[in-house]
């Protein structure tokens, strides 16, 4: 459950990782994939950086299971919130 | 858990009584991160709906805001994120000119960012006519792009201006040697507000540049 | 990682209330972080913004009941309001939009919030003081600009926002169609400030919950007052920073011209009433579920009982806490919005119905067979199930899109709220005040004049409420400056007039509150547990001195053990130790025997 002193997690591997494919969004938004394909990659590539900042800059990876539980709370908030408004159009 | 709940009453102290296994400055930081969430999705939500009501208000990527820049700065606030986390290890490791070191990296990148994104404000106004007043609007797309633009982005400016602010505080308890790596919760939280608003800047990036 | 909280017993260890320095007079009363001072201080700023609210209300009832006539005293007020004492349209609009703003967010909410929250909270979780105590300050120092830039909106040109409490757009969003450019950018700045005290507010709530409850106090044996006030700091955490959000944007549009809900320039009105009312649903229940609290803390008290089905109420609590977010659309039937959005949000109104009825079948339960001691906080915990049991029901009324389409901004809603907010909200805040009198000054209010001013209150205010229910029906419209130019409400004045006397009646008769309220600082001195209550804040001294507790509390039972069968006395404190059962912490070792 907690960090150890001396073992950190492999914060540079995750710095370049988060860096490439930072690039590869920008590849992704300026190339001419169709509008749809290009969303959904983008989507999926900014949920993963974004998970991976969490996890472990954050250490959510190793906080115990009552931080788990909020840092989930705001989530079905938000996709009610959008979800529904955007019914309106 | 119960068993364990350990009061030090020390005079002028807060007792650091942890119920639930997260000390409570952690706790008051992750709780102020949730409502900071739902203040990103009121403007983020704002944006998506709008977008998706008027298309036509809104430019291809590339063609109105300089995506290569805001790419490098984005990279920036990235390099600023490892960094801080290397301020946290270290003192962990009770490297405390490591700490400060690290701090400063951050410190610099941070503010690093804030110029390069006024920079980015001033000639998307000056040369693109890229404004949030929808009465001078004039680039590409109507005026609800220059409305969300701003607000959402300066509305994480702002944050990151207001990070960089109290990541000097830390600092300059470091220097003061405040924090030791059985006291180092001033340091995680101020971590944990910076990660947060990295984390928004990878959103946003996406879904305002690149989508 | 664990950090270090040196893992000691906690007997041994000295409180932080042992260490008792005599503060300067400046961080003692005015910087203090002492949560009870805080609370004190919330209580007199949220009781003037009351008083500020009741006569904005007796002005808007003047010119139902007496339209275009001079008001009495009326005449002290500048011409660009009511000249000669006669309202004008445009101050009118000012009086409707400020007598809710006023009443929902600086005096309702901070009464509930701020005052019993940060009352309560540590002392009922065994806690020597907030989480922040220096962040629970700012929350207090943050409200008080707000309020004051609230109040400052009267004076500008232009006068104060008339856009109605919902701030609809586009009337909020361009001064050119209501005239007021400053006022409703005051307003919106006001608001935005408050937000961050609520914030602050609702971080240090939370947390102290959680993370500091003493030795033995579990989750289910919280106080039902707690357990309300945690949840509501949830809900303002998070409903609060969306329409901080939807203010911002609102704000551009004043001031820069940005395009959000202005349609002329392609923006989106409609956004800013889902967005508006996403934050608005959560804070009908932000208004509602600590009082709720404090009913079952009043009503189980006085009825020598325990709450009738602690358990389901806490669930209720919660239950109500989360369809409070799915059910905001009920407040736009009528803006033309998507049909489909339209069924679904009036099948998850009708679905609060039932956590409601729940408690109040638990409360009612908890009444029944009771040894009843009417005193004053039972008197409005009664008081308070009664009214909030039509509010409810009339509730349910308009969730039904049909009906809401006939009654929809008349007032049948308007009756509608002050039955939840008025008789519902407000009766418990009278309750709680008089209940934890002790506790805020450490003398006791007069029983006497509670008991008259509650009969008073009652009954007037159901005079005055009640009627508007059938001039609803009838059709008569909401924040209408003079409903009697249209020919159809034209014969509704004598019931307006007979209304708007009753009111008069109803804010004199506060004078009897407030006279009760400032004599009864002088009265004599009361001992720590005067109602004979269970819970922790009645085992310290009236008022608990700086730091609370002498020495960690350690419970061992729930909070409403009321006339234990065998017990010599018909309450037991929290931290009485139980012969037969072993305390929650103690009770994870093997057993020996």
């Amino acid at each position: 459950m907690s960090l150890d002193k001396h073992t950190h997690p492999p914060y540079m591997t995750i710095w370049a990782v988060l860096a490439v494919l930072m690039f590869g969004k920008v590849a992704v938004g300026l190339s001419d994939l169709p509008q749809a394909v290009a969303v959904s990659i983008l989507v999926v590539i900014s949920l993963l950086s974004a998970g991976l900042v969490a996890l472990y800059y954050m250490h959510l990876r190793f906080e115990t299971k009552l931080l788990w539980a909020l840092a989930f709370l705001p989530f079905p908030l938000v996709a009610i919130l959008i979800l529904t408004v955007i019914q309106e159009w | 858990m119960e068993s364990h709940a350990a009061a030090v009453g020390l005079p002028g102290r807060q007792p650091e009584i942890a119920l639930e296994g997260v000390y409570t400055k952690k706790l008051g930081m992750w709780i102020f991160l949730l409502s900071e969430v739902m203040f990103f999705t009121s403007l983020i939500g704002a944006y998506v709906i709008l977008r998706f009501a008027n298309p036509e208000h809104f430019a291809s990527p590339g063609e109105v805001l300089n995506v290569p820049l805001t790419a490098i700065n984005t990279f920036v606030l990235i390099c600023s994120s490892v960094s801080m986390v290397k301020a946290f290890a270290a003192l962990q490791n009770g490297d405390q000119k490591g700490l400060q070191l690290w701090l400063l990296v951050t410190i610099v990148l941070g503010s690093a960012f804030v110029g390069v994104q006024i920079y980015e404000y001033i000639q998307l106004a000056a040369h693109e006519g890229f404004v949030p007043s929808a009465d001078l609007y004039a680039a590409h797309g109507g005026p609800l792009y220059g409305s969300t633009f701003y607000v959402m982005t300066g509305f994480h400016g702002t944050h990151v201006t207001l990070g960089v602010l109290a990541l000097i505080f830390v600092l300059m308890q470091a220097r003061k040697g405040a924090y030791t790596p059985q006291n180092l919760g001033g340091v995680e939280i101020v971590g944990l507000y910076w990660h947060f608003v990295d984390l928004v800047w990878i959103v946003l990036f996406t879904i305002v540049y690149l989508i | 990682m664990s950090v270090s909280a040196p893992t000691t017993d906690f007997d041994l260890l000295p409180f932080a209330g042992e260490h008792h320095e005599e503060l300067p007079f400046i961080r003692k009363y005015i910087f203090s972080t002492d949560h009870k001072v805080i609370a004190r201080q919330f209580l007199f700023l949220s009781l003037f913004f009351l008083v500020v609210g009741g006569l904005l209300a007796a002005m808007i009832r003047w010119q139902l009941g007496f339209p275009g006539q001079p008001m009495p005293g009326g005449d002290v007020l500048p011409d660009t309001m009511a000249p000669g004492g006669i309202i004008l349209p445009e101050f009118y609009n000012a009086l409707v939009t400020m007598h809710a703003t006023f009443m929902i967010f600086f005096a309702i909410m901070p009464l509930l919030v701020g005052v019993f929250g940060n009352l309560l909270i540590p002392l009922q979780v065994g806690a020597p003081d907030m989480a922040f105590p220096r962040l629970n300050m700012a929350s207090f120092w943050l409200a008080v600009p707000a309020g004051v830039l609230m109040l400052a909106s009267f004076a500008v040109e232009g006068g104060a926002s008339g856009a109605g409490w919902t701030a609809y757009a586009p009337l909020s969003a361009s001064g050119e169609w209501t005239g007021v450019y400053l006022g409703q950018q005051l307003w919106l700045a006001s608001l935005f400030i408050l937000g961050f005290s609520s914030i602050a507010g609702s971080v240090n709530y939370v947390t102290t919950v959680i993370n500091m409850r003493a030795p033995g106090l579990t989750w289910l044996r919280l106080p039902l007052a707690t357990w309300a006030l945690f949840i509501t700091a949830w809900l303002i955490l998070l409903a609060m920073p969306i329409l901080a959000g939807a203010l911002i944007m609102l704000l551009f549009d004043q001031t820069i011209g940005t395009a959000f809900f202005r349609p002329e320039v392609g923006g989106e009105p409609l956004l800013w009433q889902h967005l508006f009312w996403y934050f608005g649903h959560p804070e009908v229940y932000i208004l509602i579920v600590p009082a709720m609290g404090i009913a079952s803390e009043v009503v189980s008290n006085g009825s020598r009982k325990p709450v009738f089905g602690y358990h389901s109420m806490v669930l209720a609590i919660c239950g109500i806490a989360f369809l409070g977010w799915i059910v905001w659309g009920h407040h736009m039937f009528m803006s033309g919005m998507n049909p489909m959005l339209g069924t679904t949000f009036m099948v998850t109104t009708m679905l609060i119905a039932v956590p409601s009825a729940i408690k109040v079948f638990n409360w009612l339960g908890t009444m029944w067979k009771g040894n009843i001691h009417l005193h004053t906080p039972f008197l409005h915990g009664a008081g308070f199930v009664s009214l909030f049991i039509i509010g409810g029901l009339s509730g349910v009324f308009m969730a039904a899109t049909p009906v809401d389409i006939q009654i929809h901004d008349t007032y049948f809603i308007v009756a509608h709220i002050h039955y939840v907010l008025f008789g519902g909200s407000l009766l418990a805040i009278f309750a709680g005040i008089t209940f934890w009198y002790p506790k805020f000054f450490g003398r006791i209010m007069n029983e006497f004049w509670g008991k008259v001013h509650f009969v008073l209150t009652f009954i007037l205010y159901n005079v005055v409420f009640f009627p508007m229910h059938s001039l609803g029906v009838q059709g008569m419209m909401r924040r209408l400056y003079d409903p009697y130019q249209y020919e159809i409400f034209a014969d509704m004045l004598p019931l307006n007039r007979f209304i708007s006397i009753a009111l008069f009646a109803l804010v004199v008769v506060q004078v009897i509150f407030a006279l009760n309220f400032i004599l009864s600082l002088r009265s004599e001195k009361v001992g720590p547990n005067p109602w004979k209550a269970n819970s922790l804040e009645w085992a310290v001294p009236s008022p608990p001195p700086h730091g609370n507790f002498q020495h960690m509390p350690v419970v061992y039972r729930g909070p409403y053990e009321y006339s234990l069968p065998g017990a010599e006395e018909d309450y037991i404190l929290q931290t009485e130790p139980d012969e037969e059962a072993e305390p929650a912490e103690r009770s994870v070792e093997p057993a020996t025997r």
